[in-house]
């Protein structure tokens, strides 16, 4: 026996309150007081509950209810023996505030930026019939806006076939949606609006814009884009828990700068190796770039902020790519890119969807 | 044992801000170099100091919760919420796409109202968990029940107290009072609560009366006006009574009305011999809110000032012509981390310190009166919930 020291009691079976004193040693403690049973426990098996004003309260492993409140002060050699205090809980406590709080630093900054690169390393690996399911499950057939004949879907298939991409077949629909845009869709499926047909001038324009779509399938930034959003969700879950927004933004998705230069690429090099001009699509982002002239810098300024590269670097790369003393021949025959452009107005049970909901 | 007495009240907030400031500061500097992730260990540890502090006739009450429980209680919720959420916004995109906007309005609503459905849910679960681990002289309570009758009752009740203009709201928000309240127990013994509703009306038409009031003097003004009507002295008064009306107006009828529902309600409360009361007059309520914006404009101001202090340092630093460009950057950056720091310092002690506030405001107006009889209050038989109030913290309704 080293002491005996003061301590209050509660056995967790009823509210009564008992003031006893435990007679203690190295191995553990005697407890006896004002109706109570004399009770004897080894230190091994007290743990640390928390800090009341009078002093800190201890419980037992095996009892929920059972507490002893030891009332300051204490002495060196009883505080040797009790169970060290928690203060910010778990490893804090065991290795210090400082050192833990570097240690979470350095975690934490290789979390933000394993979130931010994650996307590209995990999204190759995601097999692509898993992607294919949730681009049928997102998009489905559109509710009858596809434009289709027997004709444009023959031209649409020899376009593709001579851009000639390697890979899993990829999916290119004509939308009756009056926007001069083209989208990549989960699963390999690209879609053409009716506003971007009406824009384009000749087939060897749209097969730039193609080989661009194209591009971004290939290299997977549907997916990488998707799991980026989910992983931004999770992320911003565990700061602020605003999750029904987080999850909204879901459904938005768009790739970064890189990716979009790196999709212009590919369609360059799809182009060359086929042999099919890269002056009429130059020529088609010419067109567009004039509409941005007239924003002038503020149109430099804000192309560092879009996703999309500005239509007039967008010109250029494909001016330069033509490889002098190059034979071209155009991407498929004006049949052929007629039948494209009037797949909406010759489809007869097309819906017109300019009111899509996005 | 006796409860309560003109000299010595049944509850006392025992605490001071100056030993609650080192808690508040670390549980911040880990919340912030855990991403958010400590937040659940700093309710915690937040709750165990507030609860440690507040004595109840002749012992403090003690928080038994853990980080861990809370942490894991918002994954569940997180997955039990996240994936449904996630399968309903393909369908939704789908159906957008093509074009079936009727069946999104449906699916919008159905989700919302399930989302209503799990707010009821969250605060019968809150207050169950809560309660569970509160305990006093080593009691605690808890309840038997899953919820699921009091989130259909909160959905229903909810909607029906709205839809007659809104005029049968203090009738749902006392009935489910008292179906949650009546739901717990703490050791052996049921809480009873049946707070009046007809004592809220009076204060609760002031919702319909002033706005009327304003529009009838506004109106009168209009037409006193006479010829000046559609002036620009006209619109001035007319916009300045809808930002008096909004701003200044419609709260205080809110606290004046806040106030009283919760003296109806919490003095209804009884729990085998004790009878509870809430003590705090609107004016209080009104001190109570005007103390946390001023926490918030106190926190805004010592930032600014510690901010434009460093910002002013840095560039008296980075003045000198033939400063190296090393120097230069490092000065820029640390001054910049300052800046950073004197701002995220105060404010991130504001929310810590309106709990604070809160919950000293809270026990300093409960009284408690009646009889306590300790061998007759034995442990309590509720099974126990393995984690915390994941659904509310999900819902960022969380406060305290």
């Amino acid at each position: 026996v080293t002491g005996t020291h003061p301590v209050w009691h509660y056995d967790g079976r009823s509210a009564v309150r008992h003031q006893a004193t435990i007679t203690y040693g190295p191995q553990g403690f005697e407890m006896a007081g004002d109706g109570m049973a004399f009770q004897s426990h080894a230190w091994a098996d007290l743990v640390y509950r928390g800090e009341k004003r009078e002093g800190a309260i201890y419980g037992l492993k095996s009892d929920a209810g059972w507490q002893i409140g030891v009332p300051d002060p204490l002495p060196d050699d009883l505080r040797a023996h009790l169970p060290k205090p928690q203060r910010y809980g778990g490893f804090i406590d065991k290795v210090g505030l400082v050192p833990a709080s570097i240690a979470l630093v350095i975690i934490s900054a290789g979390v933000v930026f394993g979130a931010m690169k994650a996307p590209e390393v995990v999204a190759p690996l995601v097999p692509m019939s898993w992607e294919r399911a949730m681009g049928d499950a997102m998009v489905g057939d559109l509710g009858g806006r596809i434009c289709e004949t027997p004709e444009s879907r023959k031209a649409i298939d020899a376009m593709v076939a001579r851009l000639g991409s390697k890979g899993d077949p990829v999916e290119v629909n004509i939308a009756n949606i009056n926007m001069v845009n083209a989208v990549a869709l989960p699963g390999g499926k690209i879609l053409i609006f009716r506003g971007l047909l009406q824009e384009a001038k000749n087939a060897d324009e749209l097969a730039g814009v193609l080989g661009h779509e194209i591009g971004h399938i290939r290299n997977r930034d549907v997916m990488v884009s998707l799991l980026r959003q989910m992983g931004l969700s999770v992320l911003l879950g565990g700061a602020n828990s605003d999750m029904a927004g987080a999850l909204n933004s879901l459904a938005s998705s768009s790739f970064s700068r890189e990716a979009e230069s790196e999709a212009d690429d590919y369609s360059i090099k799809l182009m060359q190796k086929a042999r099919v001009s890269p002056d009429a699509t130059a020529g088609f982002f010419d067109r567009l770039s004039e509409g941005e002239e007239e924003m002038g810098q503020a149109a430099e300024a804000f192309s560092y902020l879009s996703s999309h590269p500005m239509s007039e670097k967008r010109e250029k790369a494909f001016r330069q790519s033509k490889v002098s003393g190059a034979q071209h021949t155009p991407v498929i025959s004006a049949e052929q890119w007629r039948a494209i452009v009037d797949a909406c107005a010759n489809d007869p049970d097309v819906k017109v969807g300019d009111d899509l909901l996005f | 044992m006796g409860v309560g007495g003109p000299d010595r009240t049944a509850f006392e907030w025992q605490g001071n801000w100056k030993a609650f400031l080192p808690i508040a500061l670390t549980n911040g500097l880990l919340t912030i170099v855990t991403l958010g992730i400590y937040r659940f260990w700093a309710t915690a540890r937040e709750r165990q100091y507030f609860w440690a502090n507040t004595r109840f006739i002749d012992d403090q009450l003690e928080w038994t919760g853990k980080g861990k429980e809370l942490f894991f209680g918002f994954l569940i919720a997180l997955v039990a919420l996240g994936v449904p959420l996630f399968i309903l916004n393909i369908l939704v995109s789908r159906l957008m796409l093509s074009g079936q906007g009727a069946a999104v309005g449906i699916i919008t609503l159905i989700i919302y109202i399930l989302l209503f459905w799990l707010i009821g849910f969250a605060i019968f679960r809150g207050l169950r968990y809560r309660l569970s681990r509160t305990s006093w002289h080593g009691i605690h309570g808890g309840s038997d029940e899953p919820g699921m009758r009091f989130a259909t009752s909160y959905l229903w009740k909810t909607i029906v107290g709205f839809l007659p203009l809104g005029l049968l709201i203090p009738w749902a928000s006392t009935r489910l009072f008292k179906e949650r309240w009546e739901s717990m127990s703490f050791g052996p013994h049921s809480f009873r609560a049946d707070p009046r509703w007809q004592s809220l009306m009076k204060r609760f038409s002031l919702f319909y009366i002033l706005p009327t009031l304003a529009a009838v003097l506004g109106g009168l003004a209009l037409w006193k006006g006479g010829d000046d009507v559609g002036s620009v002295g006209a619109g001035v008064a007319a916009a300045g009574l809808i930002v008096i009306f909004f701003y200044i107006a419609l709260p205080i009828i809110s606290l004046v009305y806040y106030a009283a529902y919760a003296r109806v309600t919490v003095g209804s409360v009884r729990l085998a011999g004790l009878e509870f009361a809430f003590t705090a007059r609107s004016v209080d309520w009104l001190l109570l809110g005007l103390g946390n914006l001023g926490l918030w404009l106190l926190a805004f101001f010592i930032g600014l000032i510690g901010a434009l202090t460093f910002g002013g340092l840095g560039a008296l630093l980075s003045q000198g012509d033939q400063m190296d460009p090393i120097v230069a950057m490092a000065t820029a950056g640390s001054s910049g981390f300052l800046i950073f720091l004197s701002f995220i310092i105060p404010l991130m002690l504001v929310g810590p310190f309106i709990r604070y506030r809160n919950w000293a405001f809270f026990i300093r107006h409960m009284e408690a009166g009646g009889e306590v009889n300790l061998e007759e209050l034995t442990q309590s038989e509720t099974a126990a919930l393995r984690q915390g109030e994941g659904l509310l913290d999900a819902f960022d309704m969380g406060a305290v």
